[in-house]
């Protein structure tokens, strides 16, 4: 009797370890690129996005695309030129964080760039037109998450899953857009 | 009494006087290995050490350290695919087919058979794994839940081939392991040490009752029947990756069944190759004898003139199509670049059984043997001059191109019979090389009481 | 409109970041941290993900041609033909986009360096303009300035600066018009080119004038070429006929072929100018010439029959309006001069001055005589020259041995180079100071009287390079000199010289430079005189006869300039190295041209290496059997073995000009390309030459290029579109039955049966396709590097191109139906683009086990890189064979930085192991469906609004993309001609969305051909 379920037991294993396989290859590759280290480094400015756009009292409100300037018009949402947070921050010395306000410029004296580090990044096969989503109505929370009322972001929000095709997949279904391969892949 | 096994069908073994002589004769195979054994495993180490040398180089660098090119997009890959598949088959019709049909000659050499089905589909395996772009990528084919909603797609032969070959594998393992089970027991009782320990846990407590017997039996039958249909559909779903294209030389009807029966070609002379060797090195004279060789050399030869049916047809349809197309690339094979690789295959296939409609020369083990390497050699050529002629020279002129394959593809094809070789070594010391078995049940009945006292 | 102001060039590397330089396949891991690096300020017209068009001037090669150049986030990626040039139209050659990877070429030099013992140590510009201008101090006034065509403000500058330090300046063009201008300076005495106006010719003939290859606008005269020669929608076609000992590239686009002899041309000319002029008075003075020619006369000199002169001259008079066109480079002969002459009284006798050649707003293209660098050389080798500069030229290379030039350039005492990248010229300079690439730096030029094209950065010179405009050295030095030229910068230079020729009536000035600058051009209207010149007695004695040859070989050698590399400036352009010839359909080495009749002959067969030897010098070189060439003849092209001209130029193919002599032509001064005969001997050795032709140029009367005869047109000729007749017989005989697609054929996907989900709505879906016009395309190639430069598609090297692996999306067959070098007769030779036909009924989609490749619901067969597995099953079971692999990890292995700034972000680099082909530039289909979703404007693009990679820089206009499912669109209506016919589809029923109008000859065409 022992023997039946050895031999039971023994092709179970075969068979899950298969199946197994598969599945760690295809989670390795959702998981790939955000995988934590990457971040490890952090912002090189404490940027606090909820005291610029978030709603407390306190707060600025500031609409997304003040800053991310092209994201209605461009496949890319833009990041500010230096230029743009001098802008305001010349006559705003900063209230809450005036060491990281003086770091920014640092920056603009030297007429160095910010070495942001890059959080939300779609694979570079997969193309992501930010303009044609936000025309579809799409808020930036519904990939970025709750951004005004996040400090600095080191990491992709939870409800971000652009390496994984089944998110961007599922969305698309349920929103009645295009499911075509070619749509994204070129 | 004899006669009623003789009625069976089954082959006397005259030299053989006791039951106990089967046991110890067969046995003695397990026994300490010889030095040839020793010479021959390192050979295949080191043929498999060139094998995974050669592909692992291929994976790191890509897959262009391959011939292959535009046109020619499958070349000795895909060629020793088919051919190891083809190999593969021969074992099965013996063990099952022959089984069903009751040719109880079968007894002798369906162990050997089935142990080369195995390792040969191991070994073909392989190829659909060595040959892609990106073999990190190649579990893609395989159709399983996933966060792309995608699934592989089940228009393409080459999924087919996926659960062909898998399925394949499977069945005719099952099969060969039920098969072996009273004989590892009977090689447990012979063993000591942990080998003992190893045949007791293989051996799954066999012992020979006679309620054991009956299950076996049932189960031997069922599993036979099972497998039957497989050694039809493997190879012709195998065919099918060319049979179902558009490329003239590929598109035919007829593939099917001409690809069956030269997988049965293949098979049989490569277990001719084997048994040859094996019955010398073993002593097995006794139990192999010319008869059975006789046999073999017989379904060769019925097999043979199917494939050389097989060609003509192919030669023939082509020009009674009367598509220019179609006609070309036909006269190109017999003419063209590759007219060696065409001219090979009919030779070894075509020309060379031709001799085995002599009595004389079926019952000559060496001429068999040679006959059995032309097959081999003749077959593989087939699967080259099916796929590369009729990919270098296809619809459009522009492109026509020549394709030479490159040493890390010779390699890796010298590789997958040191690989192959490997495991029939292993095989030949730990599991009997002839069924034990069987081969009683067929001795003649006067000895029996023998048998008891042997047993 | 320039980046000039805005980003330094810290920033501009920093801009990198935010797209990367090219998506790549292999992007999904980002291992490591990745950065975004922001502007520090952003310029106004970039926005990031979107592309900033910059329009410039083409300085590829002395046509000059108007660009547009696509940039994204400051990186050059593309250039384009500029539609408002009012000589390009829009569209460019393939030499045009490989000056992209002039500007990205890892061989430029770094920086200013000078030469200490043999050896360059880097120096600061401080430094190297302090020595320039010391070094000419000391010259005292021996300063020469050897330069090629440049805009007139640059070579005003030029002739200002040599005018103050003292000395002289000469232009060296190594393909050069000058014959033509002297023989229009002799006939009409206009000292200028003139002006062909093909497209109102109906009866065309060249007398070896490759103008599809150089000359004063390949482009121009293609698109004009494509106008005479196509069949027009009523069914009628001008004639072509090609009179020369070898068929180039515009010789295979002919009609006929007259092959004459060598240096016959005159001869043949004025044979047929006699027969037309009949008593000689419409020759004006030179009656008494043509009174020395008749029939026989010609036919004797030319090898040819009297009959065909007769004809020739008949037709030529009666065919009107008709043109002659005299010897291109390749037979500048030591009589080129009377050559030209000849062709132009032809012209005179038949009434075409005024009507098809204009000698008035000609092309102000390259003409300068060789004699001038004689003079030169002459100078430097006398010890009168203390400094000399070069500047775009690069005689070491270009000149033979025997011009001497290389010694007496060595004896000059400070040689200074201006070269971008380093070449023969360079290696031998004691300072040099790195131009800047075209597409970096300020200039104008004048395409032809009285318009002016800007030449503007399009983007900050690449920070590999520490580059300086030469034009703002000479300034710089002038001032060190203390006689500063006016201005600081050469930008400043150019602006007042504009604003010098500016007319009160143009308007403000500063409004219409930034015009200037957006269109391109600047049309100043200058009045022409409207009157036709008469034939003016010469005042130079000319002799009309064959030309001596050097040497006592048995066949004459040709040297033309390739239509790849031109003289040799585009060696180190991989692009040009792996774009097959057009003639030879060879890539990456040289090849001696030679009737196979001559080569076998010698017992000699293709990739034999063979020694072509004159009285001043041999090369071992491979022979290429070519029924399109004399059996007297071989020809070399030039542009072959460079030894220091980079990577990838250096030991390809050999340089022709060892086999020539240095001779000026008289009176001209350009300098003789047919000077002498060679001897061939076999060495024993062979070379297999990396060709994409598999079968000879043999179609195995398979209808791959069907044609259709002139007179079948109107009579529904040739089968109808979408018939499938063999299909139908299959049928009948219990075969499959074929998709009935007939009316509109290709817009019948998805089949019958398969009109689900996405691919239901067919209402608004498109049905994307190409239409190709067999009678227009000229097989020049200009779509394969244009397909090659958009679409990231990296080239292999010549081994890997060996093996059939070369990556191009497409290609150029080029298929002999009638080649006939004996004699005159008419000439077939037959071009078909071939690219993914984006069949409905694909043979390679079933096969792809993962869906890899598949049909989108535009009907686009579309390839997702990142889903293939690399089975390689969807090439083999490809009837057009037009899938390409990639078998090692050619983009990041061949294409070393900064080359890969020049890769498109908008297509993704596809990495080792998986399949690609032509994807209908999908991402132009995808930007634009974005435009005018963000408009409003539904989801289709208006026809027009998408202009693919091969469409946009077609010469000939013979590609148009579009929907076919609109009957409106362009693309439809031309899929209605009884000329459309879809490759092999009658056969295997694929149901190409690629459609291609047959070729139209004037004789009968016959078998499988048809």
């Amino acid at each position: 009797m022992k023997k039946h379920w050895l031999i039971g037991g023994v092709a179970g294993v075969f068979a899950m370890t298969g199946l197994a396989f598969v599945r760690v290859q295809d989670a390795q590759e959702m998981a790939a690129a955000d995988s934590p280290e990457s971040y490890a480094s952090g912002q090189p400015i404490a940027f606090p996005h909820n005291t610029h756009a978030g709603t407390e009292p306190g707060q600025m409100g500031m609409d997304c695309q003040y800053c991310h300037f092209s994201a209605e018009r461009s496949v890319d949402a833009g990041i500010p030129p230096v230029s743009l947070c001098v802008g305001c921050h010349q006559v705003i010395p900063g209230a809450n964080l005036p060491e990281e306000v003086a770091k920014l410029m640092q920056y603009w004296n030297d007429k160095e760039t910010i070495p942001w580090v890059r959080v939300y990044k779609t694979p570079d096969h997969a193309h992501y037109p930010h303009m044609r989503h936000i025309a579809a109505g799409i808020q930036c929370q519904q990939c970025h998450g709750e951004v005004q009322t996040m400090n600095v972001i080191n990491q992709p929000d939870p409800a971000w899953g652009g390496t994984n095709m089944g998110w961007c997949i599922e969305c698309h279904r349920t929103e009645g857009a295009s499911d075509d391969c070619a749509v994204c892949h070129y | 009494m004899a006669t009623a096994t003789k009625e069976r069908g089954a082959l006397t073994h005259p030299d053989v006087q006791h039951l106990s002589d089967v046991n110890r004769d067969v046995l003695k195979a397990l026994g300490r290995p010889g030095k040839g054994w020793w010479a021959l495993l390192s050979l295949c180490m080191a043929g498999m050490g060139l094998f995974f040398a050669a592909w692992g180089w291929q994976i790191y660098r890509g897959i262009g350290v391959s011939g292959l090119m535009s046109p020619v997009g499958w070349g000795v890959y895909i060629t020793t695919f088919v051919f190891w598949v083809g190999i593969a088959h021969s074992g099965t019709l013996i063990s099952a087919i022959l089984f069903l049909f009751r040719a109880p000659w079968r007894q002798s050499v369906y162990r050997i058979a089935e142990a080369m089905t195995v390792f040969a589909v191991m070994t073909a395996g392989l190829f659909p794994l060595i040959h892609v772009g990106r073999i990190w990528h190649a579990y893609w084919l395989v159709p399983y839940p996933n966060s792309r909603f995608l699934w592989p797609n089940f228009k393409s032969p080459l999924v087919w081939d996926v659960f062909a070959v898998t399925t394949y594998f499977t069945v005719s393992a099952t099969f060969f392991f039920l098969g072996c089970i009273p004989d590892i027991a009977a090689a447990r009782d012979a063993a000591k040490g942990l080998r003992k320990k190893l045949y007791s846990l293989i051996s799954l407590g066999w012992r020979g009752t006679d309620s054991q017997w009956h299950h076996f039996g049932k189960a031997y039958i069922f599993l036979a029947a099972l497998a039957t249909p497989l050694v039809l559909s493997v190879h012709s779903v195998v065919s099918w990756d060319f049979a179902m294209s558009i490329v003239p030389g590929w598109h035919a009807t007829i593939f099917a069944p001409y690809f069956v029966a030269g997988a049965i070609y293949s098979g049989v002379g490569m277990v001719i190759t084997l048994a040859v060797p094996m019955r010398k090195i073993f002593g097995l004279e006794a139990y192999l004898t010319t008869k059975h060789f006789d046999a073999l050399a017989k379904l060769c030869l019925l097999t043979s003139m199917i494939v050389l049916y097989a060609y003509l047809s192919e030669f023939f349809i082509a020009w009674y199509s009367g598509e220019e197309i179609e006609r070309t690339a036909f006269w190109n094979r017999l003419f063209g670049t590759y007219w060696w690789a065409t001219w090979t295959m009919l030779v070894c296939n075509g020309i060379v059984p031709i001799m085995l409609w002599f009595k004389r020369v079926r019952y000559s083990i060496p001429a068999l043997f040679v006959i059995s390497i032309f097959i081999n050699i003749g077959m593989w050529f087939e699967r080259y001059v099916i796929v590369v002629t009729s990919l270098h020279h296809e619809y459009e002129p522009w492109a026509w191109g020549i394709y030479r394959p490159s040493i890390y593809e010779v390699s890796i094809l010298i590789g997958s019979f040191a690989w192959f070789g490997f495991w029939f070594l292993l095989f030949t010391r730990l599991l009997p090389p002839v069924a034990i078995a069987e081969l009683k049940e067929v001795l003649p009945p006067p000895l029996r009481k023998q048998a008891k006292e042997a047993h | 409109m320039t980046m000039t102001d805005g980003i330094k060039r810290r920033d501009f590397l920093k801009v990198l970041g935010v797209t990367g330089a090219g998506a790549t396949l292999t992007g999904c891991s980002t291992q490591g941290v990745e950065r975004l690096l922001p502007y520090v300020v952003m310029p106004e017209d970039i926005t990031p993900g979107v592309a900033t068009w910059y329009t410039t001037v083409c300085e590829g090669c002395s046509a000059q041609c108007g660009m547009w150049v696509r940039t994204r986030e400051g990186r050059a990626v593309k250039v384009e033909g500029n539609p408002n040039h009012p000589v390009s139209h829009g569209a460019l050659c393939a030499k045009g986009h490989a000056t992209l990877q002039h500007l990205y070429n890892p061989d430029r030099y770094a920086g200013p360096m000078v030469r200490e013992g043999g050896t360059l140590r880097p120096i600061t510009w401080e430094e190297g303009e302090a020595m320039l201008a010391q070094r000419i101090q000391s010259a005292a006034g021996n300063v020469l300035y050897v330069g090629q065509a440049a805009g007139p403000t640059m070579s005003g500058l030029v002739d200002q600066f040599v005018g103050t330090v003292g000395g002289r300046s000469v232009q060296y063009d190594a393909v050069s018009s000058a014959p033509l201008r002297e023989a229009a300076r002799i006939a009409f005495g206009v000292n200028a080119l003139p002006r062909y106006d093909m497209g109102s010719a109906r009866f065309l003939i060249s007398f070896g004038d490759d103008f599809v290859e150089y000359g004063a606008s390949p482009v121009a005269h293609q698109r004009g070429f494509a106008h005479m020669a196509a069949a027009d929608e009523h069914g009628s076609k001008g004639r072509f006929v090609y009179a020369g000992p070898r068929l180039s590239l515009t010789g295979q686009n002919a009609d006929e072929w007259v092959p004459i002899k060598a240096g016959s041309e005159a001869a043949l000319a004025l044979g047929m100018a006699s027969i037309i002029a009949g008593d000689g008075a419409a020759a004006g003075p030179y009656a008494s010439v043509l009174a020395a020619y008749d029939a026989r006369s010609a036919a004797e000199a030319a090898g040819v029959s009297e009959a065909t002169v007769r004809e020739l001259a008949e037709r030529f008079a009666s065919e009107g309006p008709s043109l002659a066109m005299g010897p291109g480079v390749g037979s500048h002969h030591r009589n080129a001069t009377a050559a030209h002459l000849a062709v132009l009284i032809l012209n005179a006798v038949a009434g075409n001055v005024g009507r098809t050649l204009h000698l008035e707003g000609g092309p102000n293209s390259a003409a300068r005589p060789y004699s001038e660098m004689e003079s030169a050389i002459r100078a430097m080798a006398g010890g009168q020259v203390g400094v000399v500069m070069v500047h775009g030229a690069n005689p070491a290379y270009t000149l033979p041995q025997s011009s001497g030039f290389a010694e007496a350039f060595g004896q000059v005492g400070f040689k200074v180079s201006f070269a971008t990248a380093p070449d023969e010229t360079s290696a031998m300079a004691d300072l040099i100071l790195p131009d800047r690439h075209f597409l970096e730096s300020w200039g104008d030029s004048m395409p032809k009287a009285g318009v002016m094209a800007l030449r503007q950065p399009v983007m900050q010179d690449v920070p590999h390079f520490d580059s300086k405009q030469t034009g703002d050295v000479l300034l710089s030095v002038a001032s060190r000199l203390g006689s500063p030229l006016g201005a600081v910068t050469f930008y400043e230079y150019l602006r007042n010289a504009h604003q010098a020729m500016h007319m009160p009536a143009m308007g403000d000035f500063e409004t219409q430079w930034r015009e200037a600058l957006k269109r391109g051009v600047m049309e100043h209207d200058i009045e022409m005189s409207g009157t036709v010149p008469e034939l003016r007695a010469p005042d130079t004695a000319l002799v009309f006869d064959a030309p001596a040859l050097d040497g006592d070989g048995d066949l004459t050698l040709m040297v033309y300039p390739s239509s790849r590399f031109g003289a040799g400036e585009f060696s180190n352009a991989p692009w040009m190295q792996e774009l097959p010839d057009p003639v030879s359909k060879i890539m990456w080495h040289g090849w001696v041209e030679m009737n196979p009749a001559t080569a076998e002959a010698r017992g000699l067969r293709e990739g034999d290496i063979v020694t072509v030897a004159s009285s001043h010098g041999s090369v071992d070189v491979p022979v290429w059997p070519y029924p399109g060439i004399r059996e007297d003849v071989v020809a070399l092209a030039m542009g072959g073995g460079h030894t220091d001209y980079g990577r990838w130029a250096n030991g390809n193919g050999v340089n022709a000009m060892a086999l020539l002599p240095a001779v000026a032509e008289q009176p001209s001064g350009a300098f003789v390309t047919m000077a002498t005969r060679v001897s061939v001997s076999p060495t024993g050795q062979r070379r297999r030459l990396a060709t994409n032709d598999g079968s000879n140029g043999d179609q195995h009367d398979r209808p791959i290029a069907p044609a259709m005869a002139l007179a079948d047109l109107g009579h529904g000729g040739g089968e109808h579109e979408g018939d499938h007749g063999p299909l139908k017989e299959l049928q009948g005989g219990g075969g499959f039955i074929p998709v009935d697609a007939e009316g509109g054929a290709p817009a019948a996907f998805p089949l019958a049966g398969a009109e689900y989900g996405q691919y239901a709505d067919k209402e608004n879906t498109a049905r994307w396709g190409l239409a190709i016009d067999l009678d227009k395309c000229t097989g020049c190639s200009a779509c394969v590097t244009a397909c090659q430069a958009e679409n990231n598609i990296p080239w292999v090297g010549e081994e890997q191109a060996l093996m059939g692996r070369e990556m191009h999306w497409m290609r150029i067959e080029r298929y002999y139906e009638h080649v006939d070098a004996s004699e005159a007769s008419h000439l077939d030779i037959r071009f078909l683009p071939m690219l993914c036909q984006h069949c409905g009924n694909a043979p390679c989609e079933p096969v792809c086990p993962v869906f890899a490749t598949y049909h989108t619901p535009e009907g686009v067969n579309a390839q997702i890189y990142n889903r293939c597995v690399g089975t390689r099953y969807c090439a083999n079971n490809c009837p057009y064979k037009v899938r390409v692999f990639n078998w090692y990890r050619y983009s990041s292995e061949n294409v070393p930085d900064p080359m890969n700034w020049q890769f498109n972000p908008d297509v993704t680099v596809r990495d080792n192991g998986v399949m690609e082909k032509c994807s209908l530039c999908m991402h132009r289909v995808r930007e634009a469906e974005n435009k005018v979703a963000l408009e409003g404007r539904g989801t289709i693009p208006g026809d027009g609004e998408i202009v693919v990679a091969c469409q946009q820089s077609c010469p000939a206009e013979a590609i148009v993309f579009g929907n076919l499912r609109d009957p409106n669109s362009r693309v439809a209506q031309l899929v209605q001609s009884e000329r459309t016919y879809r490759v092999l589809d009658e056969f295997i029923n694929t149901q190409p969305g690629v459609n291609y109008l047959k070729k139209v000859t004037f004789h009968a065409v016959s078998g499988g051909h048809e």
